[in-house]
């Protein structure tokens, strides 16, 4: 919705050579346009320098940030950030070759990324002043870049903003600087792209891929906590700067136009994480955080599909564990059999099923509150049964606290999930193997979620969520639609159960709590579905993620991780309930938003095959 | 739609109908109060049939008991000759559709996701169909989706397939109500106010649509307070007042009937219903005291407003 | 089957405590129709303010003596949490679908747990709490613990007070109204914000009163039971009929009655001998609450209500 009429009263003389600036706002700070933008390059170029330089003097700060010539680690973050902040800012000046980057707002991403620069250097700054215990730890080199660094932002508040205030709203008559400043990270929508060939397309979509694998490589194998932190920073300015920039609708366009593509290239690129990785340290952690995020996906068809309420999640996960692991062969399972794997999985997801269908049928009727609390007690309920299945408080089947132990590593086809291979030349242990073996489970469950989603049970899901009186009238029996979602769901989990009984080669109660600090849990998985953003694909798989490396990354909370995560549970319903990546049902769902939504082309929004 | 205004009573029904609705002595108790007391109504098909009365007469409930929302406290309901299972779902199956009186249409969904929901009925695709996408899958969705076009055609919503039903103006989402009502394919369709709140122009396409369901085969049962909407439409009209039927008959009996006009005005009138009760609380007030004082105009007019 | 009085006294005691603190999830919810996941850290909460009274008297005290100290304080403290979270959590949520208040107060709950046992002294662990030394009074064959004596004076004279001040008093019939027709009420000019806060502090009040008896009854409390207790607390209230306040209390008896009698019990029905004892007891609350909602949904005192097309 860009406007193109000049700002009533501008003064501007230069008006041939700078077209795209007359149309904005002031920004946050005033300063004459050809001044703030020379300062914002010479502040980039500046930071850039800066990664050059040392910026202590002693490697106990971890990273070793003492050379000169050659940026590590948080340095090498400062670099990208001031690298980009550069880019966009060339971009939205109408330099040849970059102008592709902004298609959408040209002011708001330059803003963004500068702010995330600031964000990793002065953390860097402050994290050296922490550890090392002073400001005097700091070389020239750190001052360089603090300095440098606020200049870039100074410069980019201000840059005009891309849109004009509106004239109808009576508070921005007169706008004070934060007003200014919240108005100048918004931005147009970006014009539809020049259509491109059909291989340049697919070529966009893998490069895409490409760097999001590098990307994600990258946060996982951080081995301080200090880097993790300042890779969220400069992730999180970057993808708002990437969405404000209009890429982010771009990119998604693609992809909506080859959805198949896409998801065989995010296949692809996931699969292609063990090979990234020289050691079986950081996949382990990745074959956790995969299981973590199908368990959501599938809470995610209860939850974000079906509306329903579920608490007790985890327990499904447990029960297709528990099921695996007694006919796994292992010597303390009371059964003394050995199932084939694929029998394993009907077997765990069949469990899981029968306790879906048992604890959905008599709660599926009433309220949906019932519900939550019914699953959370179900949760609690199959924790305690099976601790005290253990012979003296209860029948024999579980072995009580101790769990089922020493379940025997897969072996299908003759290829033992236990042992190193060596596939394209690259090593890969235990952990990558069932990464790569969990990979296909989540191919699968994605594949089952999407379906699902675009056919008339998906459909009369959203009906019975929107408002059930109507869809009964329409002839939906709400309570059929709504025990298949809950019973696939439980199955879904119970499929991953079973791998994850492998993995973990050990199944105890304690694994499957209501909250604890390791996921999965039912209420972290509750929380990655919701911080992600219900009904979406990638939104789980995205909150699952953080919400798996906040806790493992940032050991030295310790303490209060807990604690943070209660509030950022508040906070989120507070400030953003639709999640970090809804769809845009969800965001109209929580948002009155009064704007008329007219789609623009594309794609639509109807659950249709076509 | 083309608006046209038209003088003159509407064709009567064909000859050769069969009974599509019968209620019989339909009773609707809330605790104590009747909102609904044995009221009998059959529509044959191919009719128009109208219900009128004053507000709080019991008129939307009736239509909840048909339907299956409220199970009604006596009295029955069969459709085709078949008594009706009391869950909406399965009247809808069984080939009666309606349209709410407060619209009820799912906001957040697109026009054309709308009329697709209302296909729910007649297509029978589960959860592992969609999964395994099989040619029969892609083939019903294909139809379901040329049916759909078809009903936002006839009822001149098809630009709008991708608009969400939140962003339609107020005309156009009474028009897709009742395009997502046709979509179970009814034999019977049930419109509560459809003109509620539209101008004139609005109100004339409106019954010119009715018109042209009542064309396609579906008998057609509505409520409404706009008489001249009704009169001009129905083949024969009911008028509820105080939970029970008064009369029933053409539009120009009714219209002629002065019961009909008194109970509209609210002046008391010979017979009418809830006398008896009204006479009880007022016997009641008297003897606790509690009653308005004697000679006030709430004393004339013992019938009291009920919203 | 002999100490049958016994285990019907101390099922009808824990009854009166679950009941005590299912007042408060239905005074809620029959107000804003909420489920307050945070109610039991609310009672949680309280008994550790009972706790910290206890500390802060003098060495020596007799418990008889500071029982009343402990008891302000437990209120207290529960009140100011509960209006606290009505205030900073739930307010600013009146208007949203149902899910982001309910999922504000799961995070509020584990907030709450965490702030006990990351910042109160020793908590890490289960903290003793004073109980009453001395032999039990026997009353109809039944032996009370001194310490149960306390909730059985206590929970009927909150019964009392609060039917009386429900149908009584302007506020208490400003709640009911409120509970039916938020918006009508507004209209008479009741001030619902206001209203809302009450059910709020009378739901905490009354869980303070729980605390203590807890607390005196088990000697231990620790940041965890917050979580159990609210799980069959809201058990009871449901039992009952949510948003009855005396199906509260008549759920929270049965429910006390169900998990005593089924404890002491159940191993002598053939073919259950391995599933009596404590290890099962919070598991008979869930089952008896899948049986009320398979067979009577609406709860013991609930009454159907018709939804309006």
């Amino acid at each position: 919705m860009a406007t193109t009429n000049p700002e009533a009263g501008t003064t501007t003389a230069a008006a041939p050579a700078e077209p795209l600036d007359v149309t904005g706002a002031p920004g946050t700070l005033r300063l004459p346009p050809k001044a703030a933008r020379l300062l914002t390059a010479a502040g980039a170029v500046g930071t850039f320098a800066s990664t050059m330089l040392a910026w202590t003097w002693t490697a106990e700060f971890p990273g070793d940030l003492t050379y000169y010539g050659s940026p590590v680690d948080l340095q090498t973050l400062t670099l990208v950030g001031s690298l980009l902040t550069l880019a966009v800012l060339l971009a939205g000046n109408g330099v040849r070759g970059l102008r592709w980057l902004t298609p959408g707002g040209k002011t708001a991403p330059v803003v963004l990324l500068a702010l995330g620069t600031l964000g990793v250097v002065w953390f860097t700054a402050g994290a050296i002043a922490v550890v090392l215990g002073g400001i005097v730890n700091f070389e020239p080199g750190m001052w360089v870049a603090v300095l440098t660094s606020l200049a870039t932002v100074v410069g980019a508040l201000g840059l005009r903003a891309d849109l004009p205030f509106d004239p109808a709203d009576p508070a921005l008559r007169d706008p004070g600087a934060w007003q200014r400043f919240r108005h100048s990270l918004k931005s147009a929508t970006p014009a539809p792209a020049r259509e491109l060939p059909g291989w340049a397309e697919l070529l966009t979509i893998a490069v895409m891929f490409g760097i999001g694998l590098f990307v994600f490589t990258y946060g996982i194998d951080t081995p301080y906590g200090e880097l993790f932190i300042g890779f969220l920073i400069l992730v999180s300015f970057g993808a708002t700067a990437l969405a404000r920039a209009g890429l982010s609708q771009r990119l998604s366009k693609l992809t909506g136009k080859h959805r198949n593509v896409t998801f065989t290239a995010a296949f692809v690129a996931a699969a292609c994480f063990p090979f990234t990785q020289s050691s079986d340290q950081y996949t382990s952690v990745a074959a956790n955080i995969l299981i973590f995020a199908t368990v959501a996906l599938g809470l995610n068809v209860v939850v974000g599909l079906a509306g329903l309420l579920d608490l007790g999640y985890v327990a499904f996960l447990g029960v297709g564990a528990y099921a695996a692991a007694l006919v796994s062969g292992s010597d303390t399972s009371v059964l003394g059999v050995e199932f084939p794997f694929w029998a394993a999985v009907l077997t765990g997801a069949g469990a899981s099923l029968v306790f879906g269908v048992v604890i959905g049928a008599p709660t599926l009727r009433l309220h949906g509150d019932y519900l939550a609390i019914v699953t959370l007690g179900f949760g609690e309920i199959f924790r305690i049964g099976m601790e005290n299945l253990d012979g003296s408080s209860g029948p024999s089947v579980t072995n009580g606290a101790n769990g089922i132990a020493n379940i025997p590593d897969l072996v299908i086809l003759g290829f033992n999930f236990g042992e190193d291979h060596t596939i394209f030349g690259v090593d890969i242990g235990p952990f990558a193997n069932y990464y790569l073996l969990m990979l296909v489970f989540t191919l699968i469950i994605v594949t089952i979620f999407r379906r699902a989603d675009r056919s008339r049970i998906g459909r009369a899901w959203v009906a019975v969520r929107e408002d059930e009186t109507a869809a009964r009238a329409m002839g939906i029996n709400g309570f059929r639609v709504k025990l298949i979602a809950f019973a696939l769901g439980a199955t879904l989990a119970g499929m991953a159960g079973t791998v994850q009984a492998h993995v973990t080669s050990s199944v105890t109660p304690e694994q499957y709590q209501f909250v604890e600090v390791v996921p999965p849990n039912s209420a972290f998985l509750l929380a990655a579905v919701i911080l992600g953003g219900m009904g979406t694909v990638s939104g789980p798989l995205v909150g699952a993620s953080l919400l798996y490396l906040i806790p493992a990354k940032l050991q030295f909370i310790g303490d209060y991780q807990l604690l943070l995560f209660g509030l950022a549970l508040v906070l989120l319903m507070r400030y953003r309930p639709e999640g970090l990546l809804a769809d845009r049902r969800k965001k109209l769902e929580f948002h009155d938003t009064g704007q008329l939504d007219v789609p623009t082309g594309g794609p639509g929004l109807s659950k249709t095959e076509a | 739609m083309t608006t046209t205004t038209t003088t003159g009573a509407p064709r009567s029904a064909p000859a050769g109908r069969t009974d599509v609705l019968r209620a019989s002595g339909v009773t609707m108790r809330f605790g104590g109060l009747t909102a609904v007391r044995g009221v009998d109504l059959a529509v044959d098909s191919g009719e128009i049939v109208g219900l009128i009365g004053p507000n709080g007469a019991g008129k939307t409930t009736f239509f909840n008991c048909l339907t299956g929302l409220y199970i009604p406290t006596e009295g029955q309901v069969s459709y085709k000759g078949t008594v009706l299972p009391h869950r909406s779902h399965l009247v809808t199956k069984a080939g009666i559709a309606r349209t709410f009186q407060n619209i009820r249409l799912f906001a957040n969904m697109t026009v054309l996701e709308n009329v697709l929901v209302g296909r729910h009925t007649r297509t029978k695709e589960g959860l592992l169909s969609a999964l395994l996408r099989g040619p029969g899958f892609r083939k019903a969705e294909r139809s379901s989706e040329e049916k759909a076009m078809e009903l936002l055609e006839f009822t001149g919503l098809a630009g709008k397939r991708e608009h969400l039903a939140r962003n339609l103006p107020y005309g156009e989402q009474r028009k897709l109500e009742i395009a997502r009502a046709l979509a179970s394919e009814p034999g019977l369709l049930l419109l509560d106010e459809p003109t509620a709140g539209m101008t004139a122009g609005e109100t004339s396409a409106t019954r010119d649509l009715v018109l042209a369901v009542r064309e396609q085969g579906t008998a057609v049962l509505v409520i409404e307070h706009d008489m001249r909407f009704i009169f001009n439409l129905c083949d024969r009209v009911a008028v509820l007042v105080q939970g029970e039927k008064l009369v029933e008959g053409s539009p120009e009996v009714v219209q002629a009937d002065e019961r009909v006009v008194a109970a509209y005005l609210g002046t008391p009138f010979e017979g009418e219903p809830g006398e008896a009760e009204a006479a009880e609380v007022r016997e009641a007030e008297r003897a606790t005291g509690t009653g308005p004082a004697a000679g006030t105009a709430a004393d004339e007019n013992p019938k009291g407003e009920r919203s | 089957m002999n100490d049958l009085p016994q285990q019907l006294a101390s099922g009808l005691i824990l009854g009166a405590m679950y009941g005590l603190i299912a007042i408060g999830y239905t005074m809620v919810y029959g107000i804003v129709q909420l489920i307050n996941f945070a109610h039991g850290e609310i009672v949680m909460f309280g008994a550790f303010g009972g706790l910290t009274a206890w500390l802060l008297l003098p060495q020596g005290t007799a418990l008889a003596l500071a029982l009343p100290v402990m008891l302000v304080m437990a209120v207290g403290v529960s009140v100011l949490v509960g209006i606290g979270a009505e205030r900073f959590a739930y307010r600013p949520l009146r208007g949203a679908p149902r899910l982001a208040p309910l999922i504000t107060a799961i995070g509020l709950s584990i907030m709450l747990q965490q702030l006990i046992w990351g910042f109160y002294p020793d908590a890490k662990k289960a903290r003793t709490f004073p109980q009453f030394s001395g032999s039990s009074v026997e009353i109809l064959g039944a032996n009370i613990q001194r310490g149960e004596l306390f909730l059985l004076i206590a929970a009927p004279v909150c019964m009392i007070a609060l039917g009386f001040f429900v149908a009584k008093t302007r506020t208490g019939r400003a709640m009911q109204a409120t509970s039916q027709d938020p918006d009508t009420a507004k209209l008479m000019g009741i001030n619902t914000d206001r209203i809302i806060v009450t059910a709020f502090a009378i739901g905490a009040a009354f869980g303070g009163v729980a605390a203590i008896a807890y607390g005196l009854k088990y000697g231990q409390i620790d940041f965890k039971i917050g979580f159990i207790l609210g799980l069959k607390a809201f058990t009871a209230a449901v039992l009952g009929g949510i948003g009855n306040i005396y199906g509260a209390m008549v759920g929270g008896l049965v429910l006390g009655l169900a998990e005593s009698l089924a404890t002491a019990y159940i191993e002598h029905i053939p073919g259950m001998e391995l599933f009596g004892g404590g290890a099962w007891k919070n598991v008979w609350a869930f089952v008896l609450l899948i049986l009320v909602l398979l067979v009577r949904p609406q709860g013991l005192l609930g009454e159907r209500v018709a939804d309006r097309a």
